[in-house]
């Protein structure tokens, strides 16, 4: 089963990454874009249930003063839907991930002993007027992906 | 006499031993920088220390967030010794990177309970902040509540560097804290007054800049008071006795306390 945790800041808290992207994108020209929520993510990979994804999205990936997490499970990534007015940035295949590497050795110190293979992406979550594809590529390709290392994925 | 014996634990991205390590033995301790995996192998090796110091840095590459890693590593696998330490009331520093694992592993500002319950988040501006701050020490009678910030000014001044060094907790625990005078030092201008960004660097609640548990004897703070042992390291050379800067008198504090 593959599981993605998503890492939010919490209502009431400063999202400063998420008003940082929001000034960026402002100052490569893309006007209409009123506010950013930034997601980090974390995609699981391996013999792992629900209870130790919500465990690890609690314990280790999330402050639990300051953040929230959540899970969603998919058998097939095929099948994942992509966020309407978002972006996600992933490295691409092969590119190393050293976030990754330290979040399973984290995962085996919390006791879990399951092998799991860990993603790290993160999530720009638009508000905003007259978004569209040409503008999220634009966003996505001029400022928020390294499209040597990383893809995009936009609806 | 016997000398203190400080054990600084380390791991990879640990930048701030050293310095560290100089500065309580400036102090007269006997210091020891441990590998993280070494006290792991043998868990009851940190018992056998009179001050446990966990320096600045960026433990693990700060994946996650600062400090989460490493406090994640501690608790799991040398949780129970290390509460024991703390509530033994032997001295316990955590310095930047170490007030983060501290804070995020439960082990300020309540060690007894032992759980997160407030956090260092991102500073206001997003950015590294990196400078010389004024701090004034809390006083209740010209007397400190934490072991290590005794016999130092009202006001001081320490390097701060860090990207995720602003306090916060919920209401209710802030005002625990403050109640029970574990705020130990604030950011304030130079004359000990309330100041904003860029002298207050990350915009913590309250000001706060560093805290301790409520018998003062666990102490975290994110300005660097290692980087402030000699007078020579301070921009206009101010310190005492002509020679040392104010932050050896924070060392020297808990060296003096286990000696007493």
């Amino acid at each position: 089963m593959i599981f993605e945790i998503e890492i939010k800041t919490k209502k009431g808290f400063v999202d400063p990454q998420g008003k940082h992207t929001s000034s960026d994108i402002a100052s490569i020209g893309i006007k209409d874009i009123s506010s950013v929520e930034y997601i980090a993510v974390y995609r699981l990979d391996g013999n792992i249930n629900r209870k130790d994804a919500e465990f690890i999205g609690k314990e280790l990936l999330s402050d639990k003063i300051t953040e929230d997490f959540a899970v969603k499970e998919y058998e097939d990534l095929k099948k994942k839907k992509i966020e309407k007015n978002s972006i996600e940035v992933w490295f691409k295949h092969g590119v190393t991930d050293t976030v990754s590497e330290s979040v399973v050795k984290a995962i085996k110190d919390l006791g879990i002993k399951e092998d799991v293979i860990v993603k790290t992406g993160k999530k720009y979550r638009l508000t905003g007027k007259n978004i569209d594809e040409n503008k999220l590529r634009k966003i996505a390709t001029g400022l928020l992906a390294n499209t040597l290392i990383q893809e995009y994925l936009i609806k | 006499m016997k000398k203190a014996k400080v054990i600084i634990i380390r791991t990879a991205g640990t930048n701030c031993d050293y310095e560290l390590k100089t500065a309580f033995e400036l102090c007269g301790a006997n210091v020891d920088r441990v590998h993280i995996n070494e006290l792991i192998s043998n868990k009851n090796k940190i018992l056998s220390y009179d001050v446990l110091a966990v320096p600045g840095g960026f433990s693990y590459g700060d994946d996650i967030a600062s400090g989460k890693i490493l406090s994640n590593e501690i608790k799991n696998k040398l949780g129970d010794n290390v509460k024991k330490f703390a509530l033994s009331g032997k001295p316990i520093i955590g310095i930047c990177n170490g007030f983060q694992v501290l804070v995020k592993m439960g082990l300020l500002p309540k060690p007894k309970d032992f759980e997160q319950i407030s956090t260092l988040s991102y500073n206001d501006s997003n950015k590294f902040e990196c400078r010389w701050v004024y701090l004034k020490t809390e006083k209740i009678n010209g007397n400190t509540s934490c072991l290590w910030t005794r016999n130092l000014p009202d006001v001081i001044s320490l390097p701060v560097a860090h990207g995720e060094g602003k306090f916060v907790a919920d209401k209710k625990i802030l005002n625990e804290i403050e109640k029970n005078n574990q705020v130990v030092f604030r950011y304030c201008d130079k004359s000990g007054n309330k100041t904003e960004y860029p002298q207050d660097p990350n915009g913590s609640l309250n000001a706060i800049a560093g805290i301790c548990n409520d018998k003062g004897n666990v102490f975290g703070l994110m300005p660097h008071p290692e980087r402030y042992v000699y007078a020579l390291q301070h921009p206009a050379r101010e310190g005492f006795d002509g020679f040392y800067g104010w932050g050896k008198q924070i060392f020297q504090n808990a060296i003096d306390y286990l000696e007493d």
